[in-house]
């Protein structure tokens, strides 16, 4: 609907214009670098799974379901990649829904006060050709602390269309976030694995 | 020794003698209630179950805990409300005597079993609400406190040991009274057919 309604609008005028913004665009020092390249996670081949140990308890592990993750990779200058993703914390998933309601409550994620989740990368460094550690911010109940993420990254080149495949771990300790519910019944880490795969847009 | 055997109180027909149907009704349904929080609060412990199952069989031994007390006080008061059938003349001053101490020492038990688990909960360091079959939330008596969690958690164990135990020989004297005694204690507490 929205671009039938650009094609019957698009005036030559119009078109001029937009070829003149490309013009513009293309002279940004951004997309200058030729070896840039724009992906977007598949939420059906992407988990953002999460476990966290318990005194006398066994391991839970659980999952967010709704998300959006997008990551720019220059593979010249690894360094100047970034990525970026947002978690709804409401989207929270142990596999009973008492339990992910009570997840979802004040006493841990205080998803109707703090739904997002926001994850965005400050440096980029290519440890080898497998291995990247991402420096980045991640927000959560409103509060946001440094976080390094060892990502191991393989480039799908044969498929169809180029796709990203990657697995990144990281251990995030929750009291920094405010999120002290439990401790130290309830461990102050949590194993985070996030499994996914981009494709390039 | 027929005419004897048919002289006994009659089993068949309905008689006076026997429980009212509602305290027929509380009654056994506590019963099986009782028997299903005391596995399943077995099981919850010790079952090798992954994190989601071990926690919504918590919650719903909690609500089923819940739903024991609510029968217990209906029982409680329907012992005030309707006095028991009298005792066959059969039993001895000791043996009702007895009986009825276990059956006030049982009535004890389930009452200190729910409360102690109320407490536990209530003071839990890990504050879960408690919500009654998921409809609505069952306020928490105390606020956390480690230390009265854990004598909770001790006490409901103690208590449901000593269920157990009284409960065996609550069945073990029923069973005495219907197939040695033969007299109708057991069958005052069962539909006429």
């Amino acid at each position: 609907m929205p671009l039938s309604f650009a094609l019957k609008n698009k005036t030559p005028r119009r078109a001029a214009f937009s070829t003149l913004l490309l013009a513009v665009l293309a002279m940004t020092p951004q997309s200058r670098a030729t070896s840039r390249t724009n992906w977007a996670i598949d939420p059906a081949r992407t988990r953002i799974s999460f476990s966290i140990d318990a005194i006398g308890y066994p391991r839970t592990e659980g999952e967010f379901r709704r998300f959006d993750g997008r990551i720019s990779v220059d593979f010249d200058h690894p360094a100047q990649s970034h990525v970026n993703f947002h978690v709804e914390a409401g989207s929270v998933d142990v596999g009973s829904a008492s339990f992910s309601d009570y997840l979802r409550s004040e006493a841990f994620l205080n998803a109707a006060r703090f739904n997002e989740i926001v994850f965005s990368s400050t440096a980029v460094e290519k440890v080898d050709d497998h291995l990247v550690r991402v420096t980045g911010d991640l927000t959560m109940l409103g509060v946001t602390r440094p976080l390094t993420v060892d990502v191991e990254v393989r480039r799908e080149a044969e498929a169809r269309r180029a796709r990203l495949e990657f697995t990144a771990r990281a251990k995030i300790d929750r009291l920094e976030f405010g999120m002290s519910s439990g401790f130290p019944v309830i461990s102050r880490d949590v194993d985070l694995l996030v499994a996914s795969e981009a494709a390039e847009q | 020794m027929n005419a004897n055997e048919g002289s006994k109180p009659a089993a068949g027909s309905r008689s006076p003698q026997r429980w009212s149907a509602p305290t027929m009704a509380l009654h056994w349904l506590s019963a099986v209630l009782i028997f299903v929080l005391l596995g399943l609060g077995w099981f919850m412990v010790h079952g090798d179950l992954d994190a989601p199952t071990k926690f919504d069989l918590f919650q719903l031994h909690k609500s089923l805990g819940f739903l024991s007390l609510a029968l217990l006080l209906l029982r409680l008061g329907a012992r005030f409300a309707e006095p028991a059938p009298p005792a066959p003349p059969s039993m001895r001053d000791w043996e009702r005597r007895a009986a009825a101490l276990t059956h006030i020492t049982l009535y004890a038990l389930l009452l200190i079993a729910v409360l102690s688990g109320w407490l536990r909960v209530s003071s839990a360091i890990i504050p879960i609400p408690s919500r009654f079959f998921g409809l609505f939330v069952i306020p928490n008596l105390v606020g956390a406190d480690a230390a009265l969690a854990a004598n909770m958690a001790l006490l409901h164990y103690i208590v449901s040991r000593l269920i157990i135990g009284l409960l065996i020989l609550h069945i073990a004297a029923a069973l005495k009274h219907h197939l040695v005694d033969r007299d109708d204690i057991l069958l005052r507490m069962l539909p006429s057919r």
